[in-house]
């Protein structure tokens, strides 16, 4: 194991942990995003490149594109936002 | 000697993209609004990444490696102030108070 | 175009929404194929300025809606007991540690990562590897694994995907409009849909312009060349349905409305999906039976070649592509 995998791994965890505790849900689904960009990279790693391609069209693509959707839908991007500015104040 | 000039120039270009790379993530966590932000993130985005991509295009002689990359700069350039502009839409219109935090030139 | 002119006279006259703002009705004109030249008058800014305006009411419903619920929720924290939060919080620091314990010995038993002797390494990996090239002929041995060894799952795989598309579609889809004839609830989710939503927006119509082409062509070579390199028909298709979202996003449902529509979802699955088990059933009649199939594998690297992998990706491309844009459309606003 060389230092890249070692740190690709370290970003993954990071990304693991802070897609479960970000308060709000617009980052948290920008983290998963991430998450998936570096899963890939994983998969490229592994020497399987299949499923780095469909990791890289579903997980970062198009998962992530229904999750926004669905936050639209519950009017949650714009609760988030509201609550953001109210605390920098 | 010509090996030399070219490993130094991609050496500095290389060195100068990932300059202008970590200065847009000290820019996303130091300024405070969401428009200067991406300004920031963008600028990282299309100037560093190009300049990375120009310097490996440099250091690897390979024709189809640096039509890839050249592709890779063209696609990154397109769909990164794509996605400024939208997130610079959603906030103008998400957000109320956005002219606390600039000036408005009423047409 | 009449279907559409009583459609938008309907979603004028609904009670539930008020539409006093002059800028909206343009809006609709220009939804309504009329020249847009009123929306592009205004900057973007004062659209949106004026659609914050008519949006404050709905803040202050909203804002009630929390207190409700928070009153609630400090109703609920009333009737519990005072040690249960700590007790809760003990339990789950705990429960969590155990499982990490749990999951890290389970690691350190595993055997090395890529050594020769492990399990994993049996005479089923050692026959798909030697002769996997000679009986399905696809010089990608993991399409030939998933298409022709393996066929059943990944047909088992595609029905899975049919059966959440059906699922989205029983608890999403709302009623058809049949001669202009629109339901409350369709209005409603237009409305919901045309609410912050970017329309006639120059920049992103012209990257679509020249990314969605280079997508589309990319997703089709994923799935053509998915027995001659990495890639098959899930990611292809995946692809391709990310390129028409990004066509919907850039151009809105009339562009998509006039190749896509509800009964081209349905008839392109239906048929997909029926080749798939068309094809794959001949084949297992012929190797249960120990009968020639007739389906030549031709000379592997060649476009034409493996037998029925090309057609069986082809197949499941079809079938991701059109649900993952189903899906997009179900959750936006329940139709196509």
């Amino acid at each position: 194991m060389n230092v890249f995998v070692i740190m690709i791994l370290g970003f993954l965890v990071v990304c693991a942990v802070a897609t479960a505790f970000t308060k709000s849900l617009l980052a948290s689904v920008v983290i998963y995003m991430a998450y998936s960009v570096l899963m890939c990279i994983i998969w490229m790693l592994l020497q399987s490149p299949d499923l780095a391609v469909t990791e890289a069209a579903v997980g970062a693509g198009v998962t992530s594109v229904l999750f926004f959707i669905t936050l639209k839908k519950i009017h949650a991007i714009r609760g988030d936002e509201e609550e953001d500015h109210h605390e920098e104040k | 000697m010509g090996e030399w000039i070219v490993f130094g120039i991609s050496a500095l270009l290389l060195i100068t993209g990932l300059f202008l790379m970590l200065s847009a993530v000290v820019g996303q966590y130091r300024f405070k609004y969401v428009l200067n932000r991406m300004h920031a993130a963008s600028m990282g985005d299309s100037m560093g990444l190009g300049l990375v991509l120009l310097s490996l295009c440099l250091a690897s002689g390979d024709g189809w490696l640096i039509a890839k990359y050249l592709l890779v700069v063209l696609f990154v350039w397109l769909t990164s102030p794509t996605a400024g502009h939208l997130i610079a839409r959603l906030e103008i219109a998400t957000d109320s108070r956005y002219q606390d935090e600039m000036e408005m030139i009423e047409k | 175009m009449k279907k559409n002119e009583s459609f938008w006279q309907k979603l004028l006259s609904l009670d539930e929404i008020s539409y006093e703002n002059p800028l909206d009705e343009q809006l609709i004109d220009a939804e309504t194929d009329q020249p847009d030249s009123v929306l592009r008058q205004q900057s973007p800014v004062e659209y949106a300025f004026a659609e914050i305006l008519q949006e404050e009411k709905q803040e202050e419903l909203y804002i009630a809606e929390r207190l409700e619920a928070n009153s609630l929720h400090a109703w609920v924290g009333r009737q519990s007991k005072k040690w249960a939060k700590p007790v809760y919080s003990l339990l789950c620091a705990l429960f969590c540690v155990a499982l990490v314990v749990f999951l890290m010995s389970t690691v350190i038993e595993l055997p090395p990562f890529g050594a020769a002797d492990n399990p994993t390494n049996n005479e089923v990996a050692q026959r798909y590897l030697e002769k996997g090239l000679e009986e399905t002929g696809a010089v990608n041995m993991v399409a030939g694994m998933i298409l022709d060894y393996r066929a059943f799952d990944t047909f088992g795989e595609s029905t899975v995907l049919f059966v959440a598309a059906c699922s989205v579609l029983l608890l999403l889809k709302l009623g058809d409009h049949k001669d202009g004839e629109v339901s409350p609830a369709m209005l409603e989710a237009e409305w919901d849909d045309r609410h912050h939503e970017p329309k006639n927006d120059a920049i992103l119509q012209m990257a679509a312009r020249v990314l969605v082409p280079v997508i589309l062509l990319f997703g089709m070579y994923i799935v053509l060349a998915g027995h001659l390199g990495p890639g098959g028909g899930f990611s292809g298709g995946a692809v391709m349905g990310a390129g028409l979202i990004l066509y919907l996003n850039a151009f809105g449902f009339r562009k998509t409305g006039r190749f896509f529509t509800y009964k081209t979802f349905r008839w392109v699955t239906f048929v997909a999906l029926m080749t798939y088990a068309l094809l794959k059933s001949y084949s297992f009649f012929c190797g249960a039976n120990h009968l020639e199939s007739g389906i030549s594998l031709g000379t592997p690297g060649a476009i034409l070649s493996s037998g029925l992998i090309l057609p069986l990706n082809i197949c499941v491309g079809l079938i991701v592509m059109c649900i993952m844009y189903a899906f997009y459309t179900l959750f936006r606003k329940g139709g196509m």
